[in-house]
């Protein structure tokens, strides 16, 4: 018996010999001289940490490979890591061993920068017209004089529709200028010749069927992403300009919620979210298998449609009184922790820069610096190739300039737990069985309470 | 005597070490975030048990509190049960046992990802498969997990679906009844209910007894289908504890908070834990001379 | 005794058994018909069940974007490593406390399995601080050395597990080996472990699987693409904007074979009549 503890016993020292060997392979651990010692002059290793899919890996990892080419003497290290990313970045930053860049949420993005964990990028504008000239609404001012950044791009919200599902219904495409833009009653009106049941009946027609709904004319949802653009072209926004107080109770609010509603419950020519389905396929395959006929949904989503050998058109949104749309997009900051402060500026220029990455050739993102919306060589540089149709120039370029403000999860203060009110009484009014007035009245006084606690600077004076 | 006392360490040592290096010092850092308003990247103050008082105004962790409970009434049981029945079914000697026993199985094989898009499917009011059967039966529908009322209920029978870990540490369980047992019984005259009532239940009750106390220790952390399925809706309907509590330290980064909410479950499932183990002598058999 | 039944009977058992196995084996299904399909036709509504096309390329385009050979060899050291690791210790200290008698192993038995009541969300900064402190960090050594400390924090419930079982084996056994001389560690080895192989299967199960679905783990410990694991490669295919699903599909499906098939081998342990040999040897 003797002999089999000897294997036992020669087994387990075997499994601690080779821990100790994958300990000695360790190479360096992030944090762990990650940024490189500089003083020795030897080469200067940055680690730059981002989400995304296996495309969007791809990208950036070549992306940072050409900045190592482009700049000698410098390396850079990317982590990518495709989810629970907030667990890792928290897990980073409470030990210490943040990286010298990354992709962050904004709301995480101020609090670190008010604790003086971040950037001030501001500095850096009179050197750098590039980063002092982009759109207005992707900065993240914490206070005056003081930007962690911008976005790492730009994204507004659009109307993406399937041709061949428009030409079926006879409804002529959805404008691509803003000043064309549908009017709220006109849109629902073509969602309702783009609704059809299993026996090919519209929702004003007897015996339609609204259990056995083939196509929905339109799929919108009940986001802040879908609301806010309707709240701001029926002339208000989501608080007032003080971010103290809220707009949710105005009868003009009431009745963008209640509108949207409607769609679902009673025009029923949109997909109530249980019809739609949490993890719902993508905006490519709802046009693709005529399961709608229009979706509202991010720009990011050209990617995809343009991929999808599918006939797509891209719209401006419905509006109220004057056409709006807004801007948004996840953070890019640079932790101070950085050895590295320079290298890592010049990199946040080039990660963002579209002769650099293509991932805004190929439809997933905007450009941040004005330029790229106002002069037409600049503007060529991402939008002239296959994936971006030709009404681009006027529902993409033009409607980000003239017609965007800010979403305003990336302005308000305290939004964290403004969500956690906001977002289920949203949801009761998305079941359609509470008017949006009973939900709102009461939600906008308890954002007024102690919840709204104003905004961050929209500029840097 | 000595001796025996000097091996009980000893085997147990890699176990003790193992707590006291890998698992006692991150609970003791949790206890004593809990003392503070630690939020990751600014500096962390003491102030006592002012997180346990902002907790018992938070309606929040109460709605997160009924919802859990609520859930482990409801899986708890119904996984032991099911899981046992199918654990006998497929201990039986019929054909092809290995491959029931593998196909039972297989739901907790199936990664969440793809069980969860499926169920979202099963789950459609309009399309979905459980809907299309309760209308072809002429019975009424549900709105399922997008239904306030529905939502946990729901959450519950999908999890039961999921009861191949406690049928297969049920199947583990069985092949330990003793047979001569079995054939004592047959000799009285015992039928198949006998040898169940008389042999088979308290040969398995350490097992019963194993699932219900993890079973309850791991349903109170449920997390995955909120996350992954829910995201807590909807109007909190499926806000479950540690969802909550998730949010809380990495989507806020308030450790110091999320910590006082880990530690009040904590003192709960302790509680719970507890009361079992004293009820477990009333029920659980263990061989003569086993711990006490 | 049990393999008694009439024909009948057996026959009403299967029954039972397929009507059963056509609800377990539909998630699966779904799994395999979803990983042939593009991803227009995975939603499709009512669903298909047939896949129109197959599309094959989704495997060649799931297997081709990552270096799965290599996600694959990763994970298999962190597997060895730690299903033996675990097994062991756990094992060993089960018998400590299930069969030898020493003041406290009681109340230590308590202390440990309040490891896995704190929720893990709040010990994992510190823990991570830990490691980070060590310089353990982008090395398997976090996913792997708690297992030789049978399993740290989790692997208390196989303590447990194998405790429970321990305790149904009658200790005229233990006695008997003593009286001939033996060691606990020979009664251990000799004596308890050769009638617990449906357990330590059991418990090499549970532990095998976890390890191969740990997600959270290998994500925040690891930080080069070279030593990513399956479940992080997985991960890639669901991003926060764009879903492969069709990719998903497929790469999950010949990621979970490995698994069922460990499965189907191993359950054959689950075999009556251990015991009874057992007391005769």
């Amino acid at each position: 018996m003797s002999a089999t503890i000897g294997r036992r016993r020669a087994l387990q020292l075997g499994g601690l010999a080779g821990l100790a060997g994958l300990a000695g392979c360790s190479g360096k651990s992030l944090g762990d001289g990650g940024s490189g010692s500089g003083s020795s002059g030897e080469a200067k290793q940055l680690q730059f940490m981002f989400w995304g899919s296996t495309a969007e890996q791809k990208a950036i990892t070549n992306m940072l490979k050409a900045f190592g080419q482009e700049k000698s003497g410098v390396t850079v290290k990317p982590v990518f890591t495709p989810a629970d990313y907030d667990t890792k970045l928290n897990a980073l930053v409470a030990s210490n061993r943040q990286p010298d860049l990354c992709y962050m949420q904004s709301p995480m993005g101020y609090r670190l920068a008010e604790q003086g964990k971040l950037v001030n990028l501001y500095p850096y504008f009179d050197k750098y017209p590039d980063l002092a000239n982009r759109l207005p609404g992707t900065y993240f001012w914490w206070d005056k004089g003081k930007t962690y950044g911008t976005q790492s791009a730009n994204e507004i919200m659009s109307l993406w529709y399937s041709k061949a599902a428009l030409k079926d219904a006879g409804v002529e495409t959805p404008p691509a200028e803003a000043d064309k833009a549908w009017n709220w009653d006109t849109f629902v009106q073509n969602a309702y010749k783009l609704t059809l049941d299993q026996n090919g009946k519209h929702p004003d027609e007897d015996g339609f069927d609204p259990k056995r709904i083939r196509q929905y004319g339109v799929s919108a949802g009940l986001g802040p992403t879908v609301y806010q653009p309707l709240l701001l072209s029926r002339g208000i926004n989501f608080a007032d300009d003080t971010g103290r107080k809220s707009m949710l109770d105005s009868p003009e609010a009431i009745e963008v919620f209640q509108n949207l509603a409607d769609l679902m419950y009673k025009h029923r020519v949109a997909p109530t979210p249980a019809q739609l389905g949490n993890n719902a396929p993508s905006t490519t395959v709802q046009l693709k298998t005529r399961r709608v006929a229009m979706v509202i949904d991010g720009q990011w989503t050209l990617l995809d449609l343009a991929q999808g050998k599918l006939e797509f058109g891209m719209g401006v949104l419905p509006k109220y009184d004057k056409p709006m749309t807004i801007t948004l997009g996840g953070a890019t900051a640079i932790f101070s922790s950085t050895k590295h402060e320079q290298e890592a500026v010049e990199l946040y220029l080039f990660h963002d820069n579209p002769t650099k990455v293509d991932l805004f050739s190929t439809g997933l993102w905007m450009p941040l610096e004005k330029r790229y919306y106002t002069d037409p060589k600049d503007i060529d540089v991402w939008t002239k190739n296959d994936a971006h149709p030709a009404e681009y120039k006027t529902a993409g370029v033009d409607y980000t300039i003239n017609n965007s403000a800010p979403y305003f999860y990336q302005k308000l203060r305290n939004i964290d737990a403004i969500d956690k009110v906001l977002t289920p009484a949203i949801q009761v009014i998305q079941q359609g069985k509470t008017p949006a007035a009973d939900v709102l009245k009461p939600l906008a006084s308890k954002l007024n309470g102690s919840l709204l606690q104003g905004t961050y600077p929209t500029n840097g004076s | 005597m000595r001796a025996e006392r000097r091996w009980g360490w000893l085997l147990a040592a890699p176990a003790i070490l193992g707590f006291l290096i890998f698992t006692i010092g991150p609970m003791i850092a949790s206890l004593f975030f809990s003392l503070t308003d630690w939020q990751i990247g600014a500096p962390a103050r003491f102030i006592g048990l002012g997180n346990y008082h902002q907790l018992a105004h938070d309606p929040l962790f109460w709605k997160s509190l009924n919802v859990t409970t609520y859930y482990t009434l409801g899986v708890v049981p119904l996984t032991l049960l099911v899981g046992f029945v199918v654990a006998m079914l497929v201990n039986q000697g019929v054909r092809g046992r290995g491959l029931w026993r593998t196909i039972y199985y297989l739901p907790t094989l199936v990664p969440a990802v793809a069980s969860s898009v499926l169920w979202i499917w099963i789950f459609n009011p309009d399309f979905g498969l459980l809907n299309s059967m309760l209308r072809q039966a002429g019975l009424p529908t549900s709105s399922w997990i997008y239904g306030e009322q529905s939502a946990v209920p729901s959450l519950i029978l999908m999890s039961t679906w999921g009861f191949g870990n406690a049928m297969v540490i049920f199947l583990a369980g069985l092949q330990g009844v003793p047979r001569q047992l079995y054939e004592a019984v047959a000799i009285d005259g015992g039928g198949t209910w006998a040898r169940f009532r008389h042999v088979t239940l308290p040969f398995m009750t350490p097992t019963i007894f194993y699932n219900l106390v993890t079973g309850t220790i791991g349903t109170f952390q449920v997390f995955n289908q909120a996350y992954i399925m829910t995201q807590g809706g909807p109007n909190n309907a499926t806000e479950f504890y540690i969802y909550y509590l998730y949010t809380k330290a990495f989507t806020d980064s308030e450790i110091g908070y999320a910590s006082a909410l880990a530690w009040v479950l904590f003192v709960i499932v302790l509680v719970i834990t507890v009361l079992l183990f004293r009820n477990a002598r009333r029920w659980v058999y263990y061989e003569m001379g086993a711990a006490r | 005794m049990i393999r008694e039944g009439s024909l009948v009977r057996r026959t009403a058992v299967w029954i039972l058994l397929a009507a059963g196995g056509l609800i377990m084996v539909t998630p699966f299904a779904w799994l395999v018909r979803s990983a042939f399909m593009d991803d227009n036709q995975i939603f499709v509504s009512p669903p298909q069940w047939i896949p129109r096309p197959f599309a094959w390329a989704n495997f060649s385009g799931a297997l081709s974007s990552q270096p799965f050979a290599r996600y694959f060899l990763n994970t298999m050291i962190i597997e060895v490593l730690v299903v033996t690791g675990t097994v062991l210790t756990c094992a060993l200290a089960a018998f400590s406390f299930s069969r030898l008698r020493w003041r406290g192993r009681n109340l230590i038995f308590g202390l440990l399995l309040t490891g896995v009541m704190l929720p893990y969300a709040v010990t994992l900064i510190p823990t991570f601080v830990m490691w980070g402190s060590v310089g353990a960090l982008d090395t398997f050594i976090p996913l792997t050395v708690p297992a030789w400390f049978a399993g740290a924090g989790g692997g208390v419930f196989n303590i447990f597990l194998f405790r429970q079982f321990f305790l149904t084996i009658p200790y005229e056994l233990d006695e008997a080996a003593y009286i001939d001389g033996a060691t606990p560690w020979k009664v251990f080895w000799a004596v308890i472990m050769p009638l617990s192989k449906p357990v330590v299967v059991v418990v090499v199960i549970f532990t095998f699987i976890g390890v191969w679905n740990d997600f959270l783990g290998p994500l925040l410990y690891l930080t080069s693409d070279s030593k990513f694991t399956l479940a992080l490669g997985l991960a890639g295919f669901q991003s926060t904007y764009t879903a492969q699903w069709g990719f998903l599909m497929a790469a999950s499906l010949v990621v979970i074979l490995p698994i069922i098939l460990i499965f189907f081998v191993l359950q054959r342990y689950f075999v009556e009549g251990v015991t009874l040999t057992g007391v005769k040897g």
